[in-house]
């Protein structure tokens, strides 16, 4: 009875994410209607294309690390040490996620960038002739991403922390461990899981960072900057094996750290409460810590402040200052008063919203069938829903686009691109891992009863949903919404791709104004961008 | 004269408002095992955290052997301590676990083969924890903290995370293996069978404070104040009037009784010294209760209730009886 829709659903799932990818794999070895390894060919025999493979990978192992190095031990601060302010510093330090991607680069350019506010200061200090650097290649790459991906460690060690049982710890310590000790043999032991995660998420997101290469590359090449420029070039052949490369590379990564975070499941034995934050009594000591705290809070707001400024820059009248000699709120005006401007924050706002209720509609589904049917059609479905997440964003866009441009019904296949469905489409798909991994959740911690009591009340399973699931499940629901919203609202990476003039989105139209040096116009879509994903945040996370 | 093992002086902890344990002082003798007995939140886990060095004293010296650990860590007192959920390490295997106190040198691998062999765990070395029932992770747990030779041994609440029918085997095991050893061993419990069945001594606290620290038998015997007496093993307790030495009125009845109490006091009698008569107290049987062959009765009188042990046939539900107690202990009433 209820099965035909479990079959429904993961066709429907694997149409959407599984196909798409098998497609790309698929052409990769044909070229002009026959089997062919032309572009396989083509591929192997460019230096640059295995220097761009190269690139990709040791700057997203060096990605990992940076940001292990600097988010790890902010959140052993946070969590085990007690100053003044910690709380309020604690919450400012996860700030650098609520910039998109392409908003972060931007505010890194206005910011470090060889005009950007600390190159002019130093030029104008050492009475410097031209910039003291540029912002480019491998370092500023690393830069931004050790900024915006430390994030994902403090956050993931923190929970890990705020979950240690501390008679684990005193217990180390009885045997006659001392601080070090502990921490070695116990305490990051114990962390494995959750640092693991964190790794592999900071290696997935840097094996498909697109926005920070494409803008401080340089002539540095990595393999999503090679994809983009290969299709929008028009060589569709070459852009398939790069896209299928990539792609390979991102299944064996993650391979690699799923057998990293180790089989044995250590969290259901904690069962003690977490050890108290240790407080700092010495005054000196205590305001040395909340000063170094505001001040690492002040530099990752930094960049929030510096897209603030710059978005009050009127058109072409900051030059070679330091500080720009003119202020307006003219950027913010036009935004809604030039209807050119205005087109694409009503593009991004409404693609966004379609695809996030898409997303939820779907996952809700999902959900259902995932805790009803814990055997394989369950397992499946809950997997389909991860794919998206295991493969780069340009590898899903290259891989929507190409299967959404042929005409080709009885294989599943229409003509969407340069439509409006298009980018929507390709959101919710991008987000169908975010979305699902918070409503999954939430539905495992449903109580099956309830549906049975709802059922002995004589509530139909409508009514069921509506009056009892949905309800409970609102706060994973709109979590997942929330962070599904402003990512999609964010989105460069599919965006470029896939976009029409008619339909850009925000990010498009940041590049575009960037283009034309209007920064202050650029800027000021940035805040808003900024604003729309903290405000989501802070709505998805409130309990 | 030589030091006692363990001495225990002034010992005080305060969290805000709350004085958690007040100035406790006891002693041990080598190879005692004494039983830290007391409802929760009467310090008794403080104590212990105390003595074992995960928490700082407000006032107060512990010495071993005349030498002062009170300015040592946890790491370096070589106590050894049993948690209440065990506290294994996930990560690490039953081998790894108990060897995690011990140097990597030679002996090892038969130090922690001989701890498992007491546990009666051998063979179990290359099982994860998860693998473990909870009475085995409770032996691994004890083995753990054996396995560096400490000095003294803290067990918190070590039964609690067991299966009732397991209870009872485990502490006679438990009993018979640190016995062995011989081991000075503190434990925490809030049950009274368990402080009688494991500890020689039992101290029983309250609020803070040490109210008593004895033999089983002596709190059971003689109790000291009032709480002990009714907190260790069934007892009920009556206002009353000493009206002679060894006499207390309670109602309209006389029966005899211990204790230096004059005036007003509260009495206290233990069900078995209680029992039905012609001419005692009158009241109603409220409850009957089965005993294996005998029964528990409760029988409402107008000076409280009482609670008699006596043959089942003794009384029916809702009978009008009359009750006295062969032996009573009395408190002044302000000695609570």
């Amino acid at each position: 009875m209820k099965r035909p829709w479990g079959v429904l659903l993961a066709l429907l799932l694997t149409w959407l994410v599984v196909y798409p990818i098998g497609l790309i794999l698929i052409e990769a070895f044909r070229a002009d209607g026959a089997w062919s390894l032309v572009n396989l060919r083509e591929f192997a025999e460019h230096r640059e294309e295995w220097g761009a493979l190269w690139n990709t990978l040791w700057i997203s192992f060096a990605s990992v690390a940076l940001a292990g190095v600097i988010g790890i031990p902010v959140a052993f601060v946070f969590e085990r040490l007690d100053f003044p302010g910690r709380r309020m510093l604690g919450a400012l330090v996860a700030l650098p996620a609520v910039l998109p991607p392409l908003v972060g680069v931007l505010a890194f350019m206005f910011l470090y960038g060889e005009s950007g506010f600390v190159a002019r200061s130093v030029q104008v200090v050492l009475g410097l002739a031209n910039a003291p650097w540029r912002l480019q290649g491998a370092g500023a790459i690393l830069l931004v991403h050790a900024y915006s991906m430390y994030v994902y460690f403090y956050l993931f060690t923190r929970a890990g922390l705020a979950r240690l049982d501390a008679s684990m710890l005193e217990a180390a310590q009885s045997l006659g461990a001392g601080r070090w000790e502990t921490l070695r043999r116990v305490t990051l032991p114990l962390l494995r899981p959750q640092i693991a995660a964190a790794a592999l998420l900071v290696f997935m997101t840097s094996l498909g960072s697109f926005s920070a290469p494409y803008i401080f590359g340089g002539g540095f090449r990595v393999m999503t900057t090679q994809i983009v420029s290969t299709k929008l070039n028009g060589n569709d052949g070459l852009a398939m094996v790069q896209t299928a490369m990539l792609a390979i590379v991102a299944l064996v990564g993650l391979w690699l750290l799923e057998r990293g975070r180790g089989a044995r499941n250590v969290a259901v034995l904690q069962k003690g409460a977490a050890p108290d934050a240790h407080a700092i009594r010495a005054p000196l000591a205590r305001w040395g810590a909340t000063g170094l705290g505001w001040a690492f809070a002040l530099f990752l707001l930094l960049p929030h402040l510096t897209l603030l400024v710059v978005s009050l820059v009127p058109r072409g009248t900051w030059t070679t200052e330091l500080i720009p000699p003119a202020w307006t709120l003219g950027n913010y005006a036009a935004l809604l008063a030039d209807p050119e401007r205005l087109r694409p924050m009503v593009n991004s706002l409404w693609m966004a919203a379609v695809a996030t209720v898409g997303v939820v509609l779907l996952t809700l589904g999902a959900g259902r069938m995932v805790v009803q049917r814990k055997a394989r059609l369950g397992r499946a479905i809950e997997a389909l829903t991860n794919v998206p997440w295991a493969v780069p964003g340009t590898v899903l866009a290259i891989a929507v686009a190409t299967t959404f441009s042929v005409h080709a019904p009885w294989v599943g296949r229409v003509v969407l691109i340069g439509t409006l469905a298009i980018l929507p489409l390709a959101y919710l798909i991008r987000n169908l891992p975010i979305a699902a991994g918070s409503i999954l959740a939430g539905f495992r911690q449903l109580d099956p009863a309830l549906d049975e009591a709802a059922a002995s009340l004589g509530a139909g399973r409508a009514r069921t949903m509506w009056r009892v699931t949905v309800p409970l499940l609102r706060p994973a629901i709109l979590a997942g919404a929330a962070l599904a919203f402003a990512t999609a609202l964010g989105d460069f990476v599919t965006s470029i791709v896939l976009y029409t003039y008619h339909t850009r989105p925000i990010s498009i139209e940041i590049l575009s104004v960037l283009r034309g040096y209007d920064v202050g116009q650029a800027a000021a879509y940035g805040v808003v961008l900024m604003l729309i994903s903290a405000g989501a945040m802070l709505i998805g996370t409130r309990r | 004269m030589t030091a006692p093992f363990l001495q225990v002086e002034g010992l005080s902890k305060r969290f805000g408002d709350h004085q958690a344990v007040a100035d406790l002082s006891f002693t041990l003798a080598r190879g005692a095992m004494l039983a830290l007995l007391g409802p929760s939140g009467s310090g008794k886990t403080t104590t212990l955290r105390m003595l074992a060095g995960f928490e700082q004293l407000d006032a107060g010296r512990i010495l071993v052997e005349g030498r002062d650990v009170t300015p040592l860590g946890p790491a370096a007192r070589r106590f050894g301590m049993v948690f209440q959920h065990y506290a294994l390490f996930p990560h690490l295997s039953v081998f790894e676990n108990v060897a995690f106190g011990l140097s990597k040198d030679a002996d090892r691998a038969s130090r922690v083969a001989e701890v498992l062999r007491l546990v009666d765990l051998a063979g179990f070395e290359s099982r994860s924890i998860g693998q473990l029932s909870g009475g085995q992770q409770q032996r691994v747990a004890l083995a753990r903290a054996l396995a560096p030779e400490p000095r003294l041994l803290f067990l918190d609440e070590p039964l609690s995370n067991l299966d009732p029918s397991l209870r009872e085997r485990t502490r006679a095991e438990l009993r018979a293996a640190l016995k062995q050893i011989g081991i000075t061993t503190i434990l925490v419990t809030h049950e009274q069978e368990e402080a009688f069945a494991l500890g020689d001594l039992v101290a029983v606290l309250k609020d803070g404070r040490l109210q008593q620290l004895g033999t089983p038998t002596e709190l059971y015997e003689h109790p000291q104040n009032q709480f002990v007496a009714t907190f260790v093993g069934r007892a009920s307790a009556l206002p009353g009037t000493i009206t002679a030495p060894g006499r207390v009125r309670v109602g309209d009845v006389d029966w005899p009784t211990a204790g230096s109490a004059t005036g007003a006091v509260t009495t206290v009698v233990r069900p078995e010294d209680v029992v039905f008569t012609d001419s005692g107290l009158p009241g109603t049987v409220v409850e009957r209760r089965y005993l294996g062959g005998r029964a528990l009765f409760r029988v409402s009188t107008a000076a409280g209730t009482l609670e008699i042990e006596a043959p089942m046939a003794s009384a029916e539900l809702e009978a009008k009886v009359h009750v006295t107690a062969r032996r009573s202990l009395s408190f002044n009433r302000d000695s609570v």
